[in-house]
């Protein structure tokens, strides 16, 4: 069943049901990919996947309820077990739904290239080929993989909201494995294809990365200056951006709550939500509740301006949404999170910076951030890889050595930043651009 | 769910140009997440998730495709689409299915689904309230209670034609302390390929809830962990993770068949110290990674993979299994229907060995006890690994000491696994969720306790 049908099927139950506050979310996504091994492709996948979520209030409670299945009797089914499990909801937070806004930003995302299988299977196959071609250490292992993806989003509710969203990409991955004959080393970088399908940058930094890595020592214990390159940074923000939700705020789950105002981070920092950051892959005129988005500081010259809002946690905190109502799946119930966050760059160059450091570690992969890192105390123990700056320079790799600190206490220590931010390129509507980033002193475990 | 007769001919079409290897996977499954904050029922997260994954091979070629539409119709679009993506010449593939009753090692009394909202919440309700009430200083209190109804159908073109219902349910609870000042938090998961009455015995919901304050307000009152290399005893349960991540990760096909492990081609050599022989068993009773047979439809079995230190075995999907020239050995998982299997653990654990507690902590004269274990991550080119400590005590004079935080533990699982130089008695697994390419999925971790003569501890 084509989901205009379901949409009507949902619409007829609800009403039958006499329900008047609904909502219908539906996410499709398709994707192709081709991995090549070796010389050869190895694998080829196609998926389509996708659901909707329907939500409704019930004696001021929202129940929610999903399915992939967009059958008639799936229609009728969701109705009545969202409404069920309304009932047995308990908190007492007014919930809403959106109505919307008179006017939605014009969002253009730049269309993907139209790859057939053929040309996909031809530029993944150029890639390997590029890899190998790249350094004689490259080795069998490597990998290449090219992906086109696209995204539909729709949201649809008894409040006259109707809005949808369309949006692709393709992107290659470069994913070398390298070795000196002793050990092995590996790296991935993911470049997004546009009109003229250049990979080239993906393969140097790649294979770049992944050589400077072999021969790797152990930094030494002791606390030093730390540059996080950008992609750390990103991966750092990543894990606790969470600290800046209202949602969060409002439980007693971040130390930020009811700080806006307060001076927060060094006066070098300037950190900015924006919907529609120019290399995001998915820019977006419309949250999870179909309010407009916007572009906004959170930290502006150190000081926290402002938290993440959606709908029910602005009432809660007594201001406005600020259009982050957002979904983790089509499945999930609504929450709060940025879009792209971007540390906004300083003034000196990636090797200004160092030589700011003079002495320190230079970081640039950081692991286990799922396990090391505590998003509510903010206190982090991390895996990490890189390199020593000796006397402003970057020199011996080091890896398998643990950086910790506080996140909150971080957010002060930070002495300045490099004059480029770049996309992590995690590639969804939820990215984080970041330049590198001096820290004045972290704790380093190694030898 | 799909018939005999319209997987065979899903299975044709899907073969129909040139495949020497098809396989259909279905599933419709109920997830059900019951969330609790702040003292109330705050959400509900109940998702039928339904659709099909379809694989053709040809030697070491695969074609993966999947689609949320399972009628014949829909099916066969799909087929015919990774057929072309392979598009080998043509085949007149004349398939017969025959059904296979694997049985269920797993028997459950009570299906979630039969269970109304209001007797879960009465479950998660207990766990929360004795977190909530164990002690003032914890300013907040997170839970959750996750029943999965996963149904499956795997057939494929030798014969396979089989279905199994795996139902499991888990209960966690995450308490956050704060003394003076200083917030921290402690969790504890339970869970079972079991239904509710996995709460009528063998898991005591208030236990669950005791256990993550406890551990909260420990850490909430500790000073930071030191830096440094030192010997450490990791308990048992959870601690497992150091295998699964130092070593289990690098075990699996999916990184040992395409060379990018570093224990490949290592068979029968020693790898690891003499104390260790390790496991993984897909057959275990109820217990959390366990399977019937796996999401290709070979049954799953018990593999040593490390017998006394040396390497017996690695865990092989069909895919891997061609690669490498050996057959698949119950291994082949997928999160659902939209991931591409690949080889993963089930129940993966370090077995028991003849130390005593005791004496594996009298042994310890300055270094760290890692009581219970976040997760962790790994790359299997490398090796090198981390994971993060949620509980943990320096050890002073071979004694339990002070207990400190933000502890996390980074190597390199080749040296590693050789440096667990002793091994305790009483086994104990944990239940954890796995991430890797082909998803998200129930994995137990286990050990009894364990000692590594030196690691990395990440501290400050």
């Amino acid at each position: 069943m084509r989901f205009e049908v379901f949409k009507e099927a949902v619409t007829a139950k609800a009403q039958a049901l006499g329900l008047t506050d609904y909502e219908l979310y539906y996410s499709r996504s398709e994707s192709v990919s081709v991995d090549v091994f070796r010389q050869e492709v190895r694998s080829f996948s196609s998926s389509l996947e996708g659901g909707v979520c329907f939500r409704c209030l019930l004696g001021g409670r929202m129940g929610y309820a999903s399915t992939e299945d967009l059958s008639a009797e799936s229609a009728e089914e969701i109705v009545l077990r969202a409404a069920e499990n309304a009932k047995v909801l308990e908190s007492d937070d007014p919930e809403f739904l959106g109505e919307g806004g008179a006017s939605y930003a014009e969002v253009c995302p730049p269309a993907a290239p139209q790859l057939s299988a053929a040309e996909m299977t031809a530029l993944a196959l150029d890639l390997q080929k590029a890899l190998y071609a790249a350094d004689p250490r490259v080795i069998d292992g490597t990998s290449a993989r090219v992906i086109r993806a696209s995204d539909d989003t729709a949201i649809f509710n008894s409040r006259g909201l109707d809005v949808s969203q369309h949006t692709e990409a393709a992107v290659a991955l470069a994913a070398p494995v390298v070795t000196d004959g002793k050990e092995m080393s590996n790296s991935y970088k993911l470049s997004r294809l546009k009109d003229g399908l250049d990979f080239s940058e993906a393969v140097e930094k790649s294979v770049k990365e992944a050589t400077a890595k072999l021969g790797a020592g152990v930094a030494p214990t002791g606390t030093w200056p730390v540059v996080f390159s950008s992609s750390a940074m990103a991966s750092l923000l990543g894990v606790f951006s969470g600290i800046f939700s209202g949602e969060n705020a409002a439980r007693g789950m971040s130390l930020l709550k009811g700080r806006e105002g307060e001076i927060i981070a060094s006066p070098a920092v300037t950190l900015t939500d924006d919907p529609f950051y120019k290399d995001s892959i998915m820019p977006s005129a419309f949250d999870a509740e179909g309010t407009p988005t916007s572009r906004k500081d959170l930290i502006d010259a150190g000081k926290l301006t402002t938290l993440l809002h959606n709908l029910k946690t602005a009432a809660s905190a007594g201001c406005a949404t600020t259009g982050n109502a957002a979904k983790s799946s089509y499945n999930s119930p609504v929450a709060v999170r940025p879009f792209t966050l971007v540390l906004q760059p300083g003034r000196l160059t990636a090797d200004e910076l160092l030589a700011k450091a003079g002495n320190g570690v230079y970081i640039d992969f950081l692991g286990g951030l799922h396990a090391g890192a505590n998003p509510i105390s903010g206190d982090f123990s991390l895996q990490s890889g890189g390199f020593l700056i000796e006397n402003g320079k970057k020199t011996q790799a080091v890896r398998s050595f643990t950086v910790s600190g506080n996140f909150y206490q971080l957010l002060k220590q930070i002495d300045d930043l490099s004059d480029t931010a770049e996309l992590s390129g995690f590639g969804s509507a939820h990215d984080f651009a970041c330049p590198d980033v001096l820290v004045s002193v972290l704790s380093i475990a190694g030898k | 769910m799909i018939s005999r007769s319209v997987c065979e001919r899903v299975l044709s079409a899907a073969a129909s140009t040139g495949a020497d290897y098809a396989e259909l996977f279905a599933e419709r499954s109920l997830e059900h997440n019951i969330s609790m904050v702040s003292d109330k029922v705050d959400k509900i997260q109940d998702t039928t998730i339904a659709g099909a994954g379809i694989r053709v091979f040809l030697g070491l070629r695969s074609v993966a495709a999947s689609t949320v539409d399972t009628s014949e119709e829909g099916l066969i679009r799909c087929a015919l689409q990774a057929a072309s993506a392979l598009a080998q010449g043509k085949a007149a593939a004349d398939i017969r299915l025959r059904e296979r009753l694997y049985g269920d090692a797993h028997p459950v009394r009570i299906v979630p689904s039969s269970v109304s909202n209001e007797e879960k919440i009465a479950v998660l309700r207990k766990a929360y309230r004795a977190a909530r009430s164990y002690d003032k200083t914890i300013k907040q209190v997170t839970g959750n209670l996750l029943t999965v109804d996963h149904n499956i159908l795997v057939a494929n073109t030798e014969g396979t034609y089989a279905q199994d219902r795996q139902i499991r349910t888990r209960l966690g609870i995450q308490s956050i302390a704060e003394i003076n000042g200083e917030t921290q938090t402690g969790s504890c998961h339970r869970g079972a390929r079991m239904g509710m009455e996995l709460y009528e015995g063998p898991v005591n919901p208030i236990a669950i809830g005791h256990y993550a304050s406890r551990q909260a307000i420990t850490m909430a009152g500790a000073g930071y962990c030191p830096a440094g290399v030192m010997p450490v005893v990791i308990d048992n349960g959870f601690g497992g993770v150091i295998f699964h991540e130092a070593c289990g990760h690098s075990l699996e096909a999916s990184s040992v068949a395409y060379g990018t492990s570093q224990f490949c081609g290592k068979l029968g050599q020693v790898i690891a110290n003499e104390k260790v022989t390790a496991i993984d068993d897909g057959t275990i009773p109820n217990a959390w990674g366990s399977v019937n047979f796996d999401d290709e439809g070979t049954p799953s079995r018990r593999n040593v993979l490390i017998d006394k230190g040396v390497l017996k075995s690695y865990m092989i999907d069909k895919m891997g299994g061609r690669r490498m020239n050996m057959a698949p050995t119950g291994n082949a998982r997928r999160q659902n229907y939209g991931y591409v299997t690949t080889s993963r653990m089930t129940n993966t654990f370090i077995a028991e060995g003849s130390d005593s507690n005791d004496d594996i902590l009298a042994s310890v004269d300055y270094g760290f006890y890692a009581k219970d274990m976040g997760g962790g991550s790994v790359n299997p080119a490398t090796g090198e690994f981390n994971f993060a400590v949620r509980e943990g005590y320096m050890i002073r004079g071979g004694k339990i000491a002070e207990p400190v935080r933000g502890a996390s533990l980074v190597g390199k699982g080749s040296e590693i696994i050789m440096k667990i130089d002793m091994v305790g008695k009483y086994l104990e697994m944990g239940q954890g969720m796995c991430g890797s390419s082909s998803g998200s999925i129930p994995t137990n971790v286990g050990q009894p306790m364990i000692r590594v003569s030196s690691i990395t501890v990440g501290g400050r």
